[in-house]
């Protein structure tokens, strides 16, 4: 038995583990894919955005009339371990960036820009139907996840940067968070280049209030439901494509108890991902709310791109061995 | 009698004539009577000729089915050995043609055209009569003569005796055949392994198949093909021969998803574990004495205890794909015994079960597509790339289960198919039916061989082997009638004078009583003759050629009887003539050595236990 022989499945462990994808408010396909216990992943995220709606803000509170872009970026952490038997994950989610608009009135114009951190967030995910948790590479190698439901948590540290003068920040002033059920349902085999899952993401926003929006108002916000769809499928081993859809319902803002309107929009979007490497993965999409054309209707649309480099420290110094057995 | 004269008058089908038939018939009532048939009296209880079906397992190893001690579940075939008789000592030839060709024709490979196998004639044997690589036409085939002798005689599944229109299935003897006539391939479709044969060749009925039914599967297809061949002409009265010569489980291991993952983690344990347990209820059942000993893991393979965890479990994966592989094979078998008892034919029809020779250890993929930039590698490279371990069993997957999982198929023997070690040529097999009249689930220990199918089913039938085929002279069979075994008069049908010789590939081996002398190529052998005996050592720990020379000298003797016999020519060239630079060099095999990889840590007293001093 040649050693290259027992050490050839690592490459098929190492396409696993890259199965790490991004974190952000609207969860990408492929985003809650379980790897090996004591897998880590650090996505970069560059977002460009414009709508009526802090781009920032994952309550989506329209302002009338507003013409918002922004440049954000997100960075963060992630590690894979088991918890009772199942596959969790935690991450520390950070954002970062740019975002300017004008917002007219009738009379007037003005123009708004915030730039800094926004409020990290920690999640917490753990898979309770599905299979257990890979806790070596074995049980890597033998996954394939059926049908997994999860339970997501988040919650947002209200510290990035605030300003009360304006409705634009990059920090939201106030706590907020999420629950949420994603679901991964594989279609057929879960082999690389065949792969085809239907995922979804289910959630309830919650947020407390900001006791200081512009100038010391109270800003209020309902419970807001979001769902996070995706049909995905590979094209290749290291190539797959996504049709996302969104959906927002709820969310009803009140601002000194002035109720707007509530959230109902629907939102298409498409994403590609590729394996650059056995580490890092790019992926790019994207989605756009389809607007009722009201002024009072939350309008978006988004391009993402993001860039995620996994590793684990087994797999590596496989690697290394493995590399230095040719030399 | 009506049956069988109505059986007679098939004779002409054939382009068989003159003495078979009447041999035959004149043979017919006597064989009968010898193997416990009902005499015949009137008309209206004439003698029902048993029907025939031969289950053939493509590499099925020694200790594969549960009946011969494995955990893999085979409770169709093991019913078989339950109603009838299990032969631990049974022996075919070391690679698959060869075997078949011994039980087609009833004689030595070197004479019936398998003296070597197609892809490996070597260059001083071409053109030598015997070993043209297919079946020749110097031999009588069992089909031709039962088919005489007034049997319907089917055949699904592999073939390789032949591909040209006079050597098909149809042409050789069968009235109806879905026969693949390459060696191997794709279970699904029609992909083959090389890039010049890239197509597998299929027969049905005489005509060469344009494409594969739309459902195809081959253990299931040949498994539904034979059903509609029996049923087509059922009530017509005639007995039949079916001979299923299942693809199943030779690589690659392509099965249905349910099939895969019936034991998921159970030979993450390792081959050591496996053959263990398998020895331990082989002796449990009486296969095998109680101080069997296991023949030593091959050197070239690890202790699975060192693997880690992920090595230990793609290999074991690839076990389970093996055990899902007989385990469909039993299911399909399954539905033919079923059938056959809805429709009435159960009870008067004769199983007889076997590997074709032993499990395959040899990397086959790796020697055809192996080295990049050859022909068969990019062929290869966009026909059987399908490796994520999720996708084995699928088409375009190639996977086989190494030599440490054909040892274990082999448990106790040593080695696997190639080679004239036991672990290449022994095989079970299980007899059942009418004929059978040892106690239900006895265990025989007499010595059989392939060969002895040809007299043993002719005797069934009724029929006796002619001495001329078109004015041809036959060559003379090699083996025995099983008849008396079967019928509980003898415990074999070999005295301790008769022998048993195989040659493959230059490997080559002979057994005389329980010794056993054989030469294999360096590392598995050592380029040298080595003496065993079988009854102490069946698992062929111990080389006593320098202990007794004289047995050596004997066997020799007898070696050379055969050589002669048969125009054995040994190859100038072989499959393994470079094996010795490729594997590691030979070391014994130790338990526990070296200590370095089995010591754990040390852990010191509690109380002896400080922190470093500032």
């Amino acid at each position: 038995m040649r050693r290259v022989a027992l050490l050839r499945w690592i490459p098929a462990v190492l396409l696993a583990l890259c199965a790490l994808l991004p974190l952000t408010a609207e969860a990408q396909a492929r985003y809650y894919w379980k790897s090996l216990d004591g897998a880590n992943v650090v996505p970069f995220i560059f977002e460009t955005l414009s709508g009526n709606a802090n781009p920032a803000d994952p309550a989506h509170t329209v302002v009338p009339g507003a013409n918002v872009t922004g440049t954000l970026g997100v960075a963060g952490y992630t590690r894979m371990f088991s918890l009772f038997d199942r596959g969790a994950m935690a991450a520390l989610i950070v954002p970062m960036g740019h975002i300017s608009g004008e917002i007219r009135t009738p009379l007037t114009t003005t123009s708004q820009s915030a730039n800094g951190f926004g409020d990290p967030m920690l999640e917490f995910d753990i898979n309770v139907v599905g299979p257990r948790a890979q806790k070596n590479l074995a049980d890597v190698v033998r996954y394939e996840p059926g049908f997994s439901l999860d339970v997501l948590t988040d919650l947002a540290f209200p510290i990035g940067q605030y300003s009360n003068t304006q409705p634009l920040n990059l920090g939201q002033n106030r706590w907020y968070g999420r629950l949420g059920l994603p679901v991964v349902w594989q279609l057929g085999p879960w082999v690389p280049g065949e792969r085809t899952t239907i995922e979804a993401l289910p959630a309830l926003w919650w947020f407390a209030n900001n006791t200081n929006y512009l100038e010391g108002q109270t800003l209020a916000t309902d419970v807001l439901f979001q769902l996070d769809g995706h049909v995905t499928r590979d094209l290749t081993a290291s190539l797959w494509v996504s049709l996302d859809i969104l959906w927002y319902l709820g969310g009803t803002t009140a601002i000194n108890g002035v109720a707007g309107d509530k959230l109902n929009n629907f939102g298409i979007g498409a994403t590609a991902g590729y394996q650059i490497t056995e580490n890092l993965t790019l992926t790019a999409g994207y989605l756009m709310l389809v607007s009722s054309g009201s002024p009072n209707s939350l309008q978006m649309d988004r391009f993402t791109f993001s860039l995620l480099y996994g590793w684990h420290s087994l797999v590596e110094g496989a690697r290394r061995l493995e590399e230095s057995s040719k030399k | 009698m009506t049956r069988v004269q109505e059986g007679s008058t098939q004779a002409g089908i054939t382009r068989r004539r003159g003495l078979t038939g009447t041999l035959g018939r004149v043979g017919m009532i006597g064989a009968m009577v010898a193997l416990g048939v009902p005499a015949v009296s009137t008309a209206a209880d004439a003698p029902r000729r048993p029907n025939i079906v031969i289950i053939l397992g493509d590499d099925l190893g020694y200790a594969d089915m549960g009946s011969f001690g494995s955990e893999i579940r085979t409770p169709n075939l093991d019913a078989l050995a339950a109603n009838g008789t299990r032969f631990t000592n049974f022996y075919t030839h070391a690679t698959c043609s060869p075997t078949r060709s011994m039980l087609l024709s009833g004689v030595d490979t070197h004479v019936n055209g398998l003296g070597n196998m197609d892809e490996w004639t070597a260059p001083n044997q071409l053109g030598v009569p015997g070993y043209e690589g297919h079946l020749n036409h110097r031999v009588a085939t069992l089909p031709e003569l039962l088919r005489e002798a007034g049997y319907h005689t089917y055949m699904v599944g592999k073939w390789h005796l032949g591909k040209a229109p006079d050597l098909i299935p149809a042409a050789r003897g069968f009235e109806r055949d879905f026969s693949l006539l390459d060696g191997a391939g794709s279970y699904w479709d029609m992909t083959s392994f090389t890039a010049l044969s890239p197509r597998s060749l299929f027969t049905e009925d005489g005509k060469y198949l344009r494409s594969l039914p739309s459902d195809y599967y081959a253990t299931k297809t040949y498994t539904d093909k034979l059903i509609d061949f029996i049923d087509a002409n059922r009530g017509d009265g005639k007995p039949f021969f079916a001979y299923v010569a299942h693809q199943a489980p030779h690589d690659p291991y392509h099965l249905p998803k349910d099939w895969r993952s019936r034991h998921v983690g159970e030979y993450d344990k390792g081959w050591d574990a496996v053959r263990q347990a398998r020895l331990k209820r082989q002796i449990e059942m009486g296969i095998l004495p109680k101080d069997t000993d296991l023949s030593e893991r091959m050197w070239f393979i690890p202790d699975p205890i060192v693997l880690a965890p992920v090595a230990r479990a793609m290999l074991g994966k690839k076990m389970e794909l093996y055990a899902g592989m007989v385990e469909n094979l039993d299911f399909h078998t399954g539905r033919l015994i079923e059938h056959l008892k809805e429709i009435g034919e159960y009870d008067n029809t004769v199983f007889i079960v076997f590997g074709d020779n032993g499990a395959e250890g040899t990397d086959l993929f790796a020697m055809i597509a192996g080295s990049p930039g050859t022909l068969n590698y990019l062929f290869a490279a966009k026909n059987w790339s399908n490796t994520h371990p999720n996708a084995w069993g699928d088409p375009g997957s190639y996977v086989a289960y190494g030599p440490m999982w054909a040892q274990v198929s082999m448990t106790p023997f040593s080695q696997y198919k190639g080679w004239v070690a036991e672990g290449g040529i022994r095989n079970a097999l299980i007899v059942s039916g009418p004929v059978v009249k040892r106690p239900k689930g006895d265990i025989n220990h007499g010595v059989m061989h392939v060969a002895d199918l040809m007299p043993t089913l002719l005797e069934i039938a009724g029929a006796t082997y002619p001495k001329t085929e078109g004015g041809q002279e036959l060559p003379p069979l090699i083996g025995k009638s099983w008849g008396p075994v079967l019928a509980g008069k003898a415990e074999s049908p070999r005295t301790e004078k008769d022998y048993l010789a195989w040659e493959i590939f230059g490997n080559h081996a002979v057994r005389q009583g329980d010794w056993k002398l054989r030469w294999q190529y360096k590392p598995l052998g050592k380029g040298a003759w080595e003496l065993f005996d079988l009854r102490t050592d069946p698992g062929e720990r111990k080389d006593l050629a320098a202990e007794r020379p004289d047995k050596v000298k004997a066997l020799l003797a007898v070696w050379d009887e055969y050589k002669k016999a048969n125009n054995v020519i040994l190859p100038s060239r072989s499959m393994f003539e470079t094996l010795d630079d490729q594997l590691p060099p030979r070391t014994p095999v130790d338990p526990g050595y070296p200590p370095l990889i089995y010591k754990r840590q040390f852990v010191p007293p509690q109380d002896m236990l400080a922190d470093p001093k500032p």
